[in-house]
């Protein structure tokens, strides 16, 4: 067919936010990605294919067995034979020298759409970046009506005006298909635009236009060649399709639609030559698209919160695997028997055959305390708590240790056993109630369903309770709220919402990753104490994940700070607090989050420099040592867990007791200069 | 919404506009005259210069527009040069041959799209990269060329369904039933593919939202979450996919037309093409967009219905 001119295919493979990096940072930074081309066999063969046909093509009147137009009339719609090896048509002429010599033109003129189509839609697409709202909004509109016309039927009466001059209609049909060209590139132009980079330069007095094109344009590269290699496929399709319908190069000149209108007039006698003419185009377009879109796979990011069906299976098989050798190790007497006690035990979390998260935590929590577990972001908290409840992101899985809850190992349990945990046993909230919801059902109806299905009651009873459990936490008008969607509610309504869901199956464990950090200062207080009021009513113990060691004062019987997926110091809340022993809960409270509460992670931190390290990245000694003040050449061993002193407590530090005695103190540093713009940057943003 | 719906309305009714004075311009630079048209060749130049004179075919451009648009908006869009007969009536008789086909396309296209789309996405792994390169090749595979192997297939070896050919609903439903079948099937081939795509990627984003661990974390059933939380999720960008979809089928089903021997809009665009007959271009341009527009327009509309955020404003 012809295919619809209207939508770029790709913008309909890949919906825009799969193509849009997150991060604007990691946009820029996208560039082409020629590797990625040359690892994918599918693109290699499809570029070998088109470097291939052209060639082939071009050199024609060289080697093919016989000119386009020769008839040979002792074999007439002959299947392939020594002389003609892919048959011949109607006329006795060679299907394969027919099919080799239109290749250039088609794929010519095929280029056509694809400059003026490409060409056209990010020059649109670039000018509307740069250009404001008002023009965004005007090329916007046109190029949205644009994409609702009947793009074949315009350009059939086209045809009709400029008669079937191939160059011209590829050319107007380039015009047509710039629009979502447009649609593709705009995203991505504005991120682009707004780099802080790109600020920059604007204040270095570098045109708009020269903006555009040295700091724009080069970052579109790849979805530029993307469209271009699927572009080049729809104008082939398109171009043979007009040929089909008697819209090609004039008669006798050889063109992949005119062949295949020839031999689709033979399908009852010959239907051979539907072969050779459909698979030639087919080959071709698929080389085209193999090619666009091994350019075109983004890595995937963020992960899948469902695993697929054979992602599960895969990783049932390697749980099985790593907790096995673990999982015969004995259960401590003491867990066994205990109601309500989490015991994590040596727990380690890896990527599936990469890199371990988190190593060899171990943590208790007795009912009715609230354990924290603080540190900076990449520390491996939230993997360690989601961990909990069997729901780490795809790819991620446990990779040794146990999870011992009421005695059972849920490490070595199957998502089947875990759904009997989860929502009854162990509950979860997150950082972002609003996106913690489902924005397509009304509250009432995500705090029904749970409540039906974890206390097996009926739909009544249901809402009553409902109605009782958001009353619960602490909202006044429950009846209306049940009613809206969650985002006509405001965040600290919708966390209330979300602990309110937590809490319907009456669960004993609450894990709550970073609860209050979405929310404004005065909100966050509220939660706090409401849920500190529910684990006093309750007796549930909560595992807190935060990087506030105000939080923690706030609510924590314990604390567990972790660095770089290891806990580095635990111990009763006062006196990690009081007497911290590890330089980086030195370094933590030296950034005193108590006065700044409301901000960001890294201003907050910015008195500890440098990074979190990446997990690759740890080294064997303690893995602190690049931003601890008081690294030594004793830091580069293994450094073990050991008691503090300080009543039960443990740290990760040989000189843990040096610096207790002499007392020394976190220096504070100067903010680093790129960290000092990245903070002017979210102030003005 | 009414503000919104007020919007659309005025955008169609632009779009509609634009084409119809694009149509126009490209009639007049239709080489040969309306004369030299209907009287065809071997007319002589007096008789041409006649009827150029009888059809206004000399008056000022801008009051031959305003004159067809007068005509157009009381339903009537002239007669044909070649048969002389009306080109309203014409394509009042050809529109529910093309409604057809282009409904059947997109319904067969979105079950089979939305299916395959689904399973990909659900099911990952071998399933996943099979249904993938399935419709990698569907895609790449020309509608024209898919519907010469269904005749071949369904046609000339098992003869199931009518190779080409179209009988009125109003003559026998059964029959019309079957002469749709392989145009259907020819032109729902491509929109399936696509619309597997988008709905592949688009259940992969859905789960992919955060509140998807919210409802596996309240022991939700997985085939609760993918079926009812992520699909209806994924819903919006699926059926605006499927509204871009139906503005390509409508195109395709020139071809399908063509191919099938229907008397459909298609048909009318290239015949009337291929003789140069002003008029019945015009005509079928501009009712083709009428079309087009007015399904996009309520595809647009139900998406928004079926985002909550929208329907409250
Ligand atoms: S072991 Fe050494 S580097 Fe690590 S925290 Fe202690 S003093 Fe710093």
């Amino acid at each position: 067919m012809i295919p619809s001119v209207a939508p770029a295919p790709a913008d309909q493979a890949v919906p825009a936010t799969a193509v849009q990096p997150k991060s604007g940072a990691k946009a820029a930074m996208t560039r082409f990605g020629s590797h990625r081309l040359f690892t994918s066999p599918g693109g290699v063969a499809g570029l070998v294919w088109l470097a291939a046909l052209m060639a082939a093509s071009l050199t024609a009147p060289l080697w093919l067995p016989f000119k386009t137009e020769d008839q040979d009339f002792t074999a007439v719609l002959s299947g392939p034979t020594a002389a003609h090896w892919l048959g011949t048509d109607e006329l006795g002429r060679d299907i394969l020298s027919r099919t080799f010599a239109a290749a250039a033109g088609t794929l010519g003129t095929s280029m056509i759409t694809v400059i003026v189509g490409v060409g056209l839609g990010t020059i649109l697409a670039m000018v509307a970046a740069a250009g404001g709202d008002r023009t965004d909004a005007i090329i916007s509109r046109a190029t949205e009506i644009m994409m609702s016309l009947p793009g074949t039927v315009i350009i059939l009466a086209v045809i009709g005006a400029v008669g079937t001059n191939i160059p011209v209609v590829m050319a107007i049909l380039g015009v047509l298909i710039s629009a979502g060209i447009f649609r593709v590139i705009l995203g991505q132009a504005k991120s682009l635009q707004s780099q802080l980079y790109v600020d920059a330069a604007k204040v270095d007095g570098v045109s708009p236009l020269g903006i555009s094109i040295r700091h724009v344009l080069p970052g579109l590269t790849n979805t530029i060649v993307v469209q271009c290699a699927l572009i080049f496929a729809v104008g082939m399709l398109i171009q043979a399709g007009l040929a089909f319908i008697g819209f090609g190069p004039p008669i006798p000149e050889p063109s992949w639609g005119g062949m295949i209108q020839g031999a689709s007039q033979h399908v009852y006698d010959a239907p051979w030559l539907m072969v050779p003419t459909g698979a030639v185009l087919a080959l071709t377009v698929l080389a085209a698209n193999a090619v666009g879109n091994a350019l075109g796979k983004a890595p995937n990011t963020t992960a899948s919160h469902l695993p697929s069906a054979a992602a599960r299976r895969q990783r049932m098989k390697s749980v099985k695997a790593a907790v096995g050798a673990t999982a015969s190790a004995p259960i401590p007497s003491q867990v066994v028997s205990a109601k309500g006690l989490l015991s994590v035990r040596n727990l380690s979390v890896g990527v599936d055959h990469g890199v371990r998260l988190v190593t060899d935590i171990s943590f208790d929590v007795e009912p009715g305390t609230v354990l924290g577990l603080v540190g900076e972001s990449g520390c491996g908290k939230t993997m360690t708590a989601l961990s909990l409840l069997g729901l780490l992101p795809s790819g991620v899985s446990v990779a040794g240790g146990q999870i011992l809850w009421n005695g059972t190992n849920l490490a070595a349990s199957t998502d089947k056993d875990m759904e009997g945990i989860r929502g009854r046993e162990i509950a979860l909230i997150s950082q972002e109630p609003m996106r913690a919801l489902d924005p397509m059902f009304t509250v009432g109806y995500q705090l029904t369903a749970a409540i039906r299905r974890l206390r097996k009651v009926g739909k009544s009873e249901a809402r009553k309770e409902a109605f009782s459990l958001l009353e619960k936490v602490g909202i006044v008008d429950a009846q209306r709220i049940l009613k809206t969607y969650p985002h006509q509610i405001s965040g600290g309504m919708a966390q209330r919402v979300a602990i309110a869901l937590a809490l319907s199956g009456r669960p004993r464990l609450l894990v709550a990753d970073e609860p209050t950090t979405a929310l404004d200062v005065t909100v966050q207080a509220e939660i706090l104490s409401l849920l500190r009021a529910l684990v006093k009513d309750t007796g549930m113990s909560v595992v807190m994940v935060t990087h506030d060691l105000g939080v923690v004062a706030d609510i924590c019987d314990q604390v567990a700070v972790m660095y770089a997926g290891q806990v580095v110091e635990n111990g009763k809340t006062a006196a990690v607090l009081d007497n911290p022993r590890h330089p980086y809960t030195l370094a933590l409270l030296a950034a005193d989050p108590h006065t700044n509460a409301a901000e960001d992670m890294p201003e907050r931190l910015a008195t500890i420099s440098g990074q979190v390290p990446q997990p690759k990245d740890w080294p064997t000694g303690c893995r602190f040592a690049a931003r601890c003040q008081f690294a030594g050449s004793a830091c580069t061993v293994p450094i073990p867990l050991l008691p503090s002193g300080a009543s039960d407590g443990l740290v990760r530090c040989v000189k843990a007791d040096e610096l207790a005695v002499e007392g020394l103190e976190w220096v504070a540093t100067e903010v680093p200069t790129h960290r000092l713009l990245e903070i002017v940057e979210k102030d003005l943003a | 919404m009414a503000l919104f719906i007020t919007k659309r309305l005025l955008m169609a009714l632009a779009t509609v506009l634009v084409v119809a004075v694009l149509a126009f311009l490209l009639v007049h630079a239709m080489p040969g005259s309306p004369g030299a048209v209907s009287l065809g060749a071997g007319a002589s130049q007096d008789a041409i210069d006649a009827v150029n004179q009888r059809l206004g075919w000399n008056d000022p451009l801008l009051a031959q527009f305003f004159r067809w648009l007068g005509d157009a908006v009381q339903g009537n869009l002239g007669v044909s040069l070649i048969d002389g007969r009306s080109v309203s009536a014409d394509l009042a008789n050809r529109l529910p041959v093309t409604a057809a086909l282009a409904a059947g396309a997109t319904v067969l296209s979105a079950v089979l799209g939305i299916g395959l789309g689904v399973t990909a996405a659900v099911r990952g792994g071998v399933v996943d990269r099979a249904i993938g390169g399935f419709v990698g090749l569907l895609v790449a595979l020309p509608a024209f060329w898919i519907g010469v192997i269904f005749v071949y297939l369904f046609a000339v070896q098992a003869s199931v369904f009518p190779a080409t050919g179209y009988v009125p609903f109003e003559v026998s439903p059964q029959d019309w039933a079957m002469s749709l079948a392989l145009p259907v099937l020819t032109l729902a081939v491509g929109g399936a593919a696509f619309i597997a795509r988008q709905t592949r990627a688009s259940m992969l984003e859905a789960l992919q939202q955060e509140h998807i661990r919210t409802l596996r974390a309240t022991a939700t059933p997985t085939w609760k979450i993918l079926y009812v939380h992520a699909l209806r999720y994924a819903s919006l960008p699926i059926v605006a996919g499927i509204a871009l979809q139906f503005i390509g089928l409508f195109g395709g089903s020139v071809i399908a037309e063509q191919l099938f021997a229907m008397p459909g809009l298609g048909q009318a665009v290239q015949t009337s093409v291929s003789t140069h007959d002003a008029p019945a271009v015009q005509g079928v341009v501009v009712i083709a967009t009428v079309v087009v527009v007015a399904v996009n327009l309520v595809l647009e509309l139900a998406t928004k219905f079926l985002d909550p955020k929208l329907r409250a404003s």
